[in-house]
């Protein structure tokens, strides 16, 4: 049993605030929830919403339809009517208990709205429109049929270093907004809460935390959604950590900056989005070449060039894989949940420094931004291993070494440290000289054996003998994961398998994987199918079928289960 | 594999000779042994181009630098991409700030590709030391323009002659406030080596030197009796921290080009202002 709460209204209106205010409140009261984030690229205006999905079990994704919308303007109510289920309710800031507008063009004759004066008593209960978020709050936990007091006690815990005047005038509006709700108090069937871990984290929030634990020392970045969270958040948390946070002039400063930082001894981060990262690709061939253990996060939303900036997509896998003129080893990790962003990014971090080479922690605006409760992450400090020696005099940086792993010592030490973009002999300095040229390329993608060696094995969900496999890498995971459950519910059998590295390939286990299947069907959000182009490059399948999605907003579990079903209905390849 | 044995040509160093860039070699050398810095804790950062090599001449005793004339020491080298060694200085400066961090590079690769570098390096005020090659023209590529070429000057990309006006290091410099800005001419050594010197003990942040230097091949224009007819010494009585005195002196360009330390202005360092950065280096807290 689950609902979706859908908080709506202009960007600057407070969607978001309503929107984590109700998560959270209803996380700590012991159910679980996932948070998506949708809107638009602007400061002020358009329509926004935010996502809440509370249930007895653990949620992996959103829904496309609401039991509840919260519309903070009237267009967003007129326009997100149509989103509700059947038997949700709108609540509405204003009067009276007027049915809702789209409703009366007949969209969902059965939907009721409520008018409930937010901003109004905000004012005259709160003494400032600000807290309408508070009302609106107090109006859900009453229609969802929960005590409006858990809700202050949340109000009591999120603004308790802002005193208890404010703690006070917040709770007043929750209680009043709950008052409001009148007879419809508990019209919503809504889950019964249970013990969820009280926390929620985002997928951003994830990986900068981390970064902070496992030692990065620098991270820069040029901001750019929907990777500007970590940026923010790292500099919040610098001083506590020890890190230093620079806000680069561009992307090509950002990933210059952190080639120096990784030189120079301390493990170091950038942060950005496509666009972004097509700056930063030079940086990326430079980190290849003078062996750095470089870390770049990538959110991908959809391109080309600015494309919808603030939407999700998995478009850049491709240009991640090949991003960087010439040839070098790299890894690139897909987190397919927020416990994954903070494991992964460890991992990325762990594997740049053993490995002296470029790694990607590639994820999208949906898992950037998602949220959920999850067992609490260990925010204390666990610093990777650098993989750092202590070199004399006569060192050489890129000393022939087997598995192309040469010591790697940093400069202030007694030993000299050259590094040179050029093609360069054992010692750093540059060459033209063919022969060791072909020793130090030699040398650079002998990495990759140990790379494919250690790279992490798709895991499998589902029956092991499922005739449907749905392939997913990344975000996708948890959509998918749905829709498997949805889908045996019924008749059919499919089983998912998820690449939470896409490269290098575990090509072995992903043959085992895959096996013999009736149907393998690659979920992706692209156009193209650019991991089953991967898979099929290395030889992992051959014919198979890509459900793809590329509007701009994430997959659902229910719109892939129907996808897949409607399809092997209609009879397909 | 069999591959012809092309190394046999390679010489070192890959310069002209009579290129400038010999005695700003020497200088460099001079200077850090001048300034008592231990070579260990010095790191050279440069982009691409012929002043972008300077850093592998200056470092290995093994190497044949007899042609050099100059004792070589040795250094921390990091010779990275075009346009883009300062961001990687502060990279490294920000890791370990206790290296000295000299970027020896040319106006190509400083004024140019890396234009928007130099303009935020001035910004942050970051503690690093920038020696800019100016020679107003690009020689790895064969001739063409840079930022620094005057109108009229013809390469075989500007055949009819530079329509753009030259960039003005010092006068930008100046007004971003760097925090010492400061000009030399490869052709007058002692006071390259002292200008060197000035730049590598400043410790208020970051030192701008732009080093007026001939291509013997390229630049028929600014030959090296074009810049030593036109050099002059600034007074004594010049005070750097008059910033519209300086911009006066940044601004003359012409019969006479003054050389020296141009402006001084005193401004936090970059580092001073990071709270990571108080107690021990960011690398320290490995240790």
């Amino acid at each position: 049993m689950d609902i979706t709460i859908r908080v709506a209204g202009q960007a600057g209106q407070g969607v978001k605030t309503t929107g984590s205010l109700l998560e959270g409140a209803l996380a700590e009261g012991g159910l679980h929830v996932f948070s998506t984030q949708s809107y638009m690229s602007r400061i002020r205006g358009g329509l926004n919403w935010f996502d809440i999905r509370a249930g007895e079990g653990e949620l992996f994704s959103g829904k496309e339809r609401a039991e509840v919308l919260v519309a903070l303007t009237d267009s967003a109510r007129d326009i997100l009517a149509e989103t509700l289920a059947g038997g949700g309710k709108v609540l509405f800031d204003g009067s009276g208990g007027d049915r809702v507008a789209g409703i009366e063009r007949g969209l969902q004759a059965q939907c009721i709205g409520l008018g409930v004066p937010f901003t109004k008593t905000a004012k005259e209960v709160g003494g400032s429109p600000i807290m309408a978020n508070t009302v609106a709050a107090g109006a859900v936990f009453a229609l969802l049929g929960y005590d409006v007091e858990q809700l202050c006690r949340y109000l009591a815990e999120v603004f308790a270093e802002k005193g208890s005047e404010l703690i006070d005038k917040n709770v007043r509006c929750a209680r009043r907004g709950a008052e409001l709700l009148g007879g419809l108090a508990g019209a919503v069937k809504a889950p019964k809460p249970g013990s969820a871990p009280p926390k929620v984290v985002t997928g951003t929030e994830a990986i900068a935390l981390a970064a902070a634990t496992a030692g990065v020392k620098f991270y820069t970045a040029y901001p750019m959604t929907p990777s500007t969270p970590v940026l923010h958040w790292l500099a919040e948390a610098a001083e506590k950590y020890g890190i230093v946070v620079e806000q680069a002039e561009d992307e090509i400063a950002a990933i210059n900056m952190v080639c120096g930082a990784t030189y120079a001894g301390v493990p170091a981060m950038a942060g950005t989005s496509g666009g972004g990262f097509a700056l930063m690709v030079e940086g990326v061939s430079l980190a290849g070449m003078l062996e750095l253990p470089v870390v770049v996060f990538v959110g991908m939303r959809p391109g080309p060039a600015t494309g919808l900036p603030t939407r999700t997509a998995q478009q850049d896998l491709q240009f991640v894989l090949y991003a960087g003129h010439g040839e070098f080893p790299r890894a690139i990790y897909a987190p397919g949940t927020v416990e994954q962003c903070y494991e992964l990014t460890r991992l990325a971090l762990q594997t740049a420094h053993k490995y002296q080479t470029p790694t990607f922690i590639l994820a999208d605006q949906f898992l950037a931004d998602a949220g959920k409760n999850i067992p609490p992450l260990d925010e204390s400090p666990g610093p990777i291993d650098r993989h750092v020696v202590d070199a004399s005099a006569g060192y050489q940086r890129y000393a022939v070494a087997r598995g192309g792993v040469s010591p790697r010592a940093v400069p202030g030490g007694e030993a000299l440290v050259v590094v040179d973009s050029d093609e360069h002999t054992p010692d750093g300095h540059l060459t033209e000289d063919l022969a060791a040229r072909v020793a130090q390329q030699d040398k650079r993608m002998a990495k990759l054996d140990g790379l494919t060696a250690e790279a992490l094995a798709p895991t499998l969900y589902g029956p092991k003998d499922a005739a449907t496999l749905l392939v997913t890498w990344g975000s996708t995971y948890g959509p998918a994961r749905e829709a498997v459950d949805i889908i045996n519910a019924g008749k059919q059998s499919v089983a998912m398998l998820h690449f939470s590295q896409v490269w290098p390939i575990d090509t072995a286990a992903a043959k085992r994987a895959i096996g013999k299947r009736k149907r393998v069907v690659f979920v992706e959000g692209n156009q193209t199918g650019q991991f089953a182009a991967t898979c099929r490059q290395v030889g992992v399948v051959g014919e198979c079928e890509l459900l793809s999605r590329y509007d701009g907003l994430p997959f659902t579990g229910v719109e892939i289960a129907r996808r897949v079903v409607g399809k092997s209905k209609r009879g397909s390849r | 594999m069999n591959v012809p044995h092309v190394e046999k040509a390679d010489t070192t160093p890959a310069w002209c000779p009579g290129c400038g860039n010999y005695p700003i070699l020497s200088c460099l050398n001079a200077a850090i042994a001048q300034a008592g810095l231990d070579r260990r804790k010095v790191v050279l950062v440069s982009g691409i181009g012929q002043a972008a090599k300077l850093p592998h001449y200056v470092e290995d005793p093994t190497r044949d630098t007899s042609r050099l004339g100059t004792p070589a020491g040795g250094a921390n080298v990091f010779n990275g991409l075009h346009g883009r060694a300062l961001p990687a200085a502060t990279g490294i400066k920000l890791a370990n700030h206790k290296l000295e961090v000299i970027v020896t590079s040319g106006d190509g690769d400083m004024y140019g590709e890396g234009g928007n570098h130099l303009l935020h390096a001035i910004r942050r005020n970051i503690s690093v030391k920038a020696f800019v090659h100016n020679n107003q023209v690009y020689g790895l590529t064969k001739g063409q323009a840079s930022p620094t070429s005057e109108v009229g000057f013809t390469t075989p990309a500007q055949p009819h002659g530079v329509t753009a006006a030259p960039l003005n290091p010092l006068a930008i410099a100046i007004v971003e406030s760097c925090s010492l800005v400061a000009r030399s001419f490869s052709g007058d050594e002692e006071h390259l080596t002292a200008m060197m010197v000035e730049a590598i003990r400043h410790t208020g942040g970051f030192a701008l030197l732009d080093i007026l230097q001939p291509c013997v091949t390229f630049n028929r224009l600014n030959t090296f009796k074009w810049y030593k007819d036109r050099v002059r010494p600034v007074s004594g009585d010049h005070d750097p921290y008059d910033r519209t005195k300086a911009l006066e002196l940044a601004l003359k360009w012409g019969d006479e080009i003054p050389i020296g330390v141009i402006f001084r202005c005193d401004r936090p360092t970059f580092e001073s202002r990071q709270p990571a950065l108080a107690e021990r280096t960011l690398l320290e807290q490995f240790a």
